[in-house]
């Protein structure tokens, strides 16, 4: 049967052996389908079973015994012996396998767990065994997957030698050099000051320096001059919101995002997640603590508002929707943030290239599967949709994680629930889980003083207001008996009067209010004496006062809304007219909402003779213990010998500094990502972060200092380079960097002295972001709740942004030519220089203009050349601006409110000032 | 940082001067950063060179928003007025119950919706249909002038999707569930594999009002991964304000900001000169050109006062109901005209699921939406027949999911995922075919099943874009994400 299949699927294959000769040209077959050049095993066939069979016969995994992932390997065969004959495809028991049966799938790779040969490459396979399945004398066999570099321990490095001898200063250069002298390349000076001062500013902080600060830098001669500037600048506050953004892409920071005011995806008031990240920046505390504090500060310190805003990390990932959909992505990017690990890619099947399991996957997932999400009352708002503290919890404790077969949540393995876990494989220290207790107040927030203190001054506020009520209705009441006692005329007209039915309830309204107050005071003190440690022991008699309390509480307001109901049925019964049906049903509904109301009543009433002591508490009770998974997990990524969370985050850091990365696939050090270009240093970095407690600062000021940071992004004299290295991968020459879309913003304010530098507090609509002049990270970020003018230039993807793109599209330049922001801010700056310098009509006055723009936007001074353009050009444009009658005005577009200048030559001036704030040096960090 | 250049300035200079002619932009504008420096020589991106003979140089992909009724559009069933009013399971089609499809094929995102469910009081059809044209294919007689355009059509009346609820709209344009994540749009991988024709025009133009915020949002013409530059750009119809941020208001003269473009240039070329090596700043100085005359370009695009009477007409410019969505066809034609790649139209936008989701009164919003782009649609076959312009432009009609069989609240119809009609024309499409089956109540696609991904394959094919070849590292793509083309409707 076999044979005879095989003659079919060789005629078959015929055509595409012929498209094969064609399109690789290099593995020509004849028309008997077999090649006449031979097929090599490397570069032909390797590929393709390194693509459909390793995954399951390879290093990682020998199914069957079976490896496939070298030729000789594959020769070998498995547990049941040979898989190819040599010479003869058709008596191989490989292609038996992987060749589709009539129209029936091959067995191999099995349905789900991989995709089926194409005919090209099942008759590459083919024609490699007929050719003799010739394997190369020397060959690579695959290591082990567990040894690869990233899943090593870090040790620190020794700093190399140069010619033998110690790199003096700084041993980040030590690596840099070490590399230039093996390669050949010459490493390009140290840049001028001034571009070196704008540099270490707009990567420090995202703003540019001003001109004073400018002046000073280059006035400055003392050796110290630029790490004092360093110094100021770690300590800015800005440092915080510059930085704080580069790790809010990391960690993926979110605003709410959904349909109209539904929220759909992460949570309202995360933004005291975004200011806890700003802040423990500028604090510097330490890269572990803060992993540990956004993965389970509500474990480490429950009680700590400050602490808990972390786990905004968490809450990001809160989904309507789907749970799977949120613990998905819950997995995916705390593997990827925190550990350079794409556990995602082994949700369906066994990771393709690294030591990771499905099941280690959805034991991954364990760690996550009890924590939900919450918003607690914050001191003056109890209302949680205006203001509250969202932060994580575990909720449900014995949550269960089952292994979905094929990735598919329809098909939950519930046989086999599956304990929480960390891939042994990726670090020598396992999962330590410890159960965390709660206290009281920690897991019931209506203990917390100031909730205790809002519920009380809400139940006042209605008493008073009810009290008020009444009294005004009396009062009525009492000047119209008065007004017509004094007119001694007829009774005052009856539809003035509050109606007695109407007082009633107003009375009954006051009762109800003093009972639900007395309730809220029993039930507090029965609260105080339950929770307190031990229990207090009136405690049981408390909880029966209060219960008693909230029972009679309920009676009067079951006894108000009877009053409310009559006095309702009366008002429409008075209004009711014979020929209009509208009052006749108002009257139907009017009785049937008061039937309703007595029914209650009798409900509240006959609940008032039990006398158990159960009492309503104030908002939820949450579990009195925490699992103690995440915290286990956050201890396990910081711990020391885990070999990736400090290579992670130094590279992350070094990629925001130089625009390149050590390891250029930033979210995946696995094998499938691309080696360090300086592994050395990436390990001697790792190490320094973690001996200097885990200081991003001291990373910062490492990098910054060394004179890698500090060359000349230009290639100068140094064009050989260029043929060894054109993209620069070992930093002979500082990579010039597109400002990302933030700082366009906020730098394109700053320097026309129009930013509001106000810090923190709940985020800014972004539909504002062309009249409110805060900076752009106080402002709105949702999936669908982006700022265009921002968007244009590659603002963060919300979803997913571990690098930023840097494209250039005339979008921008019109965004940056045309939109309100800039025509306004380049006005208001020309007029604010212009004050400086001197009016247009002084002769001097031109220069000192010109020089003060280049310096107050670019940051440096112009050259002769640019000089002479600018002063033609403010020449000219004064005359053309001079003669209006003969220019035409755009029909269209937005309305600014800062008007142009009046006077020609002062607007030729705010035209100079647009144009260099579209100058490339204003985008680009040099 | 001045006086370290090695490059003589005039020859430099005459580099970067007019015509640019050794830089290929839109390799400099994909050089986005999703490849860097350091990553180069492994991959690099699409140069824009399609990877083999394309049939199709533009798409116009025309979505209806809300889920247009395929059985009273491009699918009749007449055993719907056969069984009026019967429940399915009591009728020779209950098996349609028994499906495996209605497992398979659904991935709920909110279990207890009021919609999203299978109807199963049969529906008769709402309006007649008749066989048109020389091939004679049955469509509804919602559709007369579409009609006519029938033998250069193919129908596609097989096709599934899994999202009962309307994230099927972003489903149709990534091929993706919305629980799944963020992927880019079809007119993305388009625009990010072929790049520009014409580059005064924004390559990849969205017109309507895109998908709302609860079924997609902008992602519905995003480009997700593939960044930023692959969006979708939003065009009006108005000439005042066609694009954001196309024009800086009447307090600007155009002589004061054309000197102001020149000096930009005269400086930026100037800075270049010490920095002949730094590509994106030549980039920069190109895109500003380029904006400048996107300026004047994109408004002449809905300078519709330069085409005929007879065209505005053809069209429905002249007529109420028809003038908007006409005024957009109008402009799609004009767009490719004028090398523009692809252009997305919405129709049907009511800020929510979308003014097709006829749970009710179908009748009533069925005639009046067909109405509204039934002639404006035939007027776009026509029109771009007789300027030569069909033979390289595909047409792509769809929508999100058909409707059920059966009735929901007593004269409307419900989400169906099961099965459904798209149709395609010109760029090197058969016309006069229809294409696979549903069953004979329009329950399930039956013969010739095609997910929305062979819609996305047959586009990319036509444009001579192997998807496979457009993968980015690291952004693994399914095998269903690449999808198959439609061979048969294949030319």
């Amino acid at each position: 049967m076999m044979r005879g299949q095989s003659l079919i699927v060789h005629s078959l294959l015929l055509p595409t052996a012929v498209m094969l000769c064609v399109a690789g040209g290099t593995a020509c077959a004849d028309e008997n389908g077999d090649a006449a050049r031979p097929v090599d095993f490397a570069r032909d066939v390797k590929p393709i079973l390194a693509a459909h069979c390793a995954q399951c016969h390879g290093a990682l995994r020998q199914r069957g015994g079976l490896r496939l992932d070298a030729g000789s390997l594959a020769l070998k065969g498995g547990d049941s012996g040979e898989v190819i004959a040599p010479g003869s495809a058709d008596d191989s028991i490989l292609v038996e396998y992987i060749r589709p049966d009539g129209d029936e799938p091959p067995l191999m790779p099995p349905a789900g767990e991989g995709t089926p040969l194409e005919e090209e490459e099942l008759a590459v396979v083919t024609a490699w065994i007929n050719q003799g399945a010739r394997v190369p004398a020397t060959e690579e066999i695959p290591p082990d997957p567990r040894l690869h570099w990233s899943f090593q321990p870090v040790e620190r490095p020794l700093v190399p030698e140069i010619d033998g001898k110690p790199v003096s200063g700084n041993p980040i250069d030590a690596f840099i050099l070490a590399k230039h002298k093996e390669l050949q390349l010459a490493a390009r000076p140290e840049t001028d000051k001034a571009t070196l001062l704008r540099r270490v500013y707009l990567d420090l902080i995202g703003l540019p320096p001003t001109r004073e600060e400018l002046h000073a830098f280059l006035a400055d001669e003392s050796p110290s001059a630029y790490e004092t500037v360093v110094d100021r600048l770690l300590a800015s506050p800005h440092y915080g919101e510059r930085w704080g953004r580069h790790w809010m892409d990391v960690w993926r920071y979110s605003d709410w995002a959904g349909y109209r005011a539904e929220v759909r995806e992460s949570q309202p008031h995360i933004w005291r997640w975004r200011d806890w990240i700003i802040e423990s920046l500028n604090a510097d505390k330490p890269y572990d603590q803060m992993v540990r504090e956004m993965l389970a500060g509500d474990e480490i310190a429950p009680s700590d508002p400050d602490t808990l805003r972390a786990t905004g990390y968490l809450v990001r990932n809160w989904y309507k929707f789907n749970r799977n959909v949120w613990l998905e992505a819950t997995v995916e990017h705390t593997s990827k943030a925190f550990l350079g690990i794409t556990m995602n890619c082994a949700k369906c099947h066994d990771h393709m290239y690294d030591p990771i399991l499905q099941r280690d996957y959805y034991q991954f997932r364990a760690i996550f599967e009890p924590h939900q999400v919450r918003t607690d009352q914050v001191p003056g708002q109890l209302n949680t949709e205006k203001d509250g503290l969202v932060h994580v919890f575990d909720q449900d404790l014995e949550a269960d994680t089952f292994l979905f077969r094929r990735g598919n949540e329809k098909h939950p393995d519930k046989d086999n629930p599956l304990t929480a876990a960390v891939p042994a494989s990726l670090a020598p220290v396992s999962l330590q889980v410890q159960p965390v207790k709660l206290a009281p107040r920690e897991y019931y927030p209506g203990l917390r003083d100031y909730v205790e203190e809002g519920n009380l001054n809400y139940a006042r506020a209605a008493l008073r207001n009810a009290e008020a009520e009444l009294k005004k209705l009396t009062d009525q009441l009492t000047a119209a008996t008065q007004t017509a006692k004094a007119e001694e005329a007829q009774q005052p007209p009856p539809e003035t009067l509050p109606s007695p039915l109407a007082m009633a309830a107003a009375a009954k309204r006051v009762a109800y209010e003093l009972l639900q107050l007395q309730s809220v005071q029993a039930r507090i003190a029965a609260d105080r004496a339950r929770y307190a440690d031990p229990p207090a022991e009136n405690a049981e008699a408390l909880a029966q006062a209060a219960a008693a309390a909230e029972r009679e509480a309920n009676v009067a307001k079951a006894q108000w809304e009877v009053a409310k109901a009559e006095s309702a049925l009366q008002t429409a019964k008075d209004a009711e007219k014979p020929d209009d049906d509208k009052t006749k049903q108002a009257v139907t509904k009017a009785q049937t909402d008061l039937d309703k109301a007595n029914k209650d009543l009798e409900t509240a009433v006959a609940a008032r003779e039990k006398t158990d002591g159960g009492y309503s508490p104030f908002g939820e009770v949450y579990p009195a213990h925490s699992t103690g998974r995440r915290l286990a997990l956050a201890r396990w990524i910081t711990h020391r010998d885990n070999p990736l969370a400090a290579r992670v985050a130094v590279n992350h850091i070094w990629l925001r500094h130089f625009g390149s990365a050590l390891v250029p696939s930033v979210f995946d050090f696995g094998l499938n990502g691309k080696p360090p270009t300086h592994p050395e240093l990436l390990d001697w970095l790792a190490v320094e972060l973690m001996d200097h407690g885990w200081s991003m600062k001291h990373i910062h000021r490492l990098i910054i200092t060394s004179r890698a940071y500090r060359m000349s992004s230009t290639v100068g004299d140094a064009t050989g380079n260029l043929a060894v290295d054109p993209d620069n991968t070992y930093l002979w020459r500082m990579n010039a960097r597109r400002l990302e879309a933030e700082s366009v913003r906020d730098a394109l304010l700053y320097v026309c002295g129009k930013l509001d530098m106000t810090a923190g507090a709940p985020e800014i609509d972004q539909p504002d972001g062309q009249t409110n002049l805060r900076r752009r990270v106080y402002f709105r970020s949702g999936k669908e709740k982006q700022m265009l003018y921002l968007e244009l230039f590659d603002q963060a993807n919300v979803n997913d942004c571990y690098r930023r793109n840097e494209s250039i599209v005339p979008q921008q330049a019109l965004a940056m030519v045309n939109s309100p922001l800039s025509l306004s801010q380049g006005r208001v700056l020309a007029n604010t220089l212009t004050t400086a310098t001197g009016e247009p009509s002084a002769p001097e006055s031109t220069e000192n203009f010109i020089t003060a723009a280049f310096e107050q936007i670019l940051c440096r001074t112009p050259s002769d050349e640019e000089r002479a353009t600018c002063t033609e050009f403010l020449r000219k444009q004064s005359e053309l601006l001079a003669a209006p009658g003969e220019l035409t005005r755009f029909d269209s577009g937005p309305e600014v409110k800062t008007k142009p200048s009046q006077d020609p030559a002062l607007r030729a001036r705010e035209n100079l000032v647009q144009v260099l704030l579209n100058h490339n040096d204003f985008f680009t960090i040099r | 940082m001045h006086g370290q250049s090695t490059t003589p300035r005039r020859q430099f200079l005459a580099d970067v001067g007019m015509g640019f002619t050794g830089l290929a932009l839109s390799a400099m504008l994909h050089r986005d950063g999703v490849v860097r420096g350091d990553e180069q020589g492994a991959w690099t991106p699409p140069t824009g060179v399609p990877h083999f003979a394309p049939k199709a140089k533009s798409v116009i992909w025309l979505f209806m928003i809300g889920g247009t009724s395929h059985m009273e559009s491009f699918d009749p069933k007449p055993e719907l007025n056969k069984y009026a009013g019967e429940e399915i399971g009591n009728t020779p089609h209950k098996d349609v119950l028994e499906a495996k499809f209605l497992d398979d094929n659904l991935r709920v995102v909110v279990p207890n919706d009021a919609n999203g469910h299978i109807r199963h009081k049969l529906y008769p059809l709402q309006v007649g249909f008749q066989k048109r044209g020389k091939s004679g294919i049955e469509i509804s007689d919602w559709w007369p002038h579409l009609g006519e355009c029938v033998d250069d059509m193919a129908i596609v009346r097989s096709m599934w999707t899994t999202d009962n609820n309307h994230g099927a709209q972003y489903q149709f344009h990534t091929g993706r569930h919305s629980l799944e994540g963020e992927f880019p749009t079809i007119g993305a991988w388009a625009h990010y594999g072929l790049g520009s024709l014409n580059d005064n025009l924004p390559q990849f133009v969205v017109m309507g009002t895109p998908i709302a915020d609860c079924c997609g949002g902008v992602r519905g013409h995003g480009a997700s991964y593939l960044g930023p530059a692959h969006n979708g750009v939003e065009l009006n119809v108005d000439p005042q304000n066609p694009l954001p941020f196309a024009a800086p208001g009447g307090d600007v003269y155009r002589e004061e900001q054309r000197g102001q473009f020149e000096l930009l240039n005269q400086l930026n070329r100037t800075a270049a000169v010490e920095y002949p090596e730094d590509q994106a700043s030549l980039a920069r100085i190109k895109s500003y050109e380029l904006a400048y005359r996107m300026q004047s370009a994109v408004p002449d695009v809905v300078r519709f006062s330069e085409e005929t009477q007879e065209t505005q007409q053809l069209y429905g410019l002249d007529q109420k109901e028809t003038k908007d969505f006409g005024e957009q066809c109008l402009a799609a034609t004009r767009l490719v005209e004028r090398g523009v790649r692809f252009v997305q139209i919405f129709h049907g936008s009511n800020g929510g699921a979308g003014a097709w989701d006829a749970h009710s009164n179908l009748q009533k919003g069925h005639a009046k939406l067909c109405g509204q782009t039934d002639k404006p649609i035939a007027g776009l076959i026509k029109d771009l027949k007789r300027r030569g312009l069909l033979e390289e432009t595909l047409i792509v009609w769809a929508t999100e999911f058909g409707r059920t069989p059966g009735t929901q609240n007593s004269n409307g119809r419900d989400h169906h995922p099961f099965g459904f009609s798209v149709w395609l024309a010109g760029g090197g499409i058969k016309g006069g075919i229809a294409h696979g089956a549903t069953d004979a109540i329009g329950f399930h696609a039956i013969d010739n099943r095609h997910y929305v991904t062979d819609v996305h394959a047959t586009v990319l094919h036509q444009l001579g874009l192997d998807p496979r070849r457009l993968v980015v590292p690291g952004r693994k793509r399914l095998e269903i994400d690449f999808g198959r083309p439609i061979q048969d409707i294949i030319a």
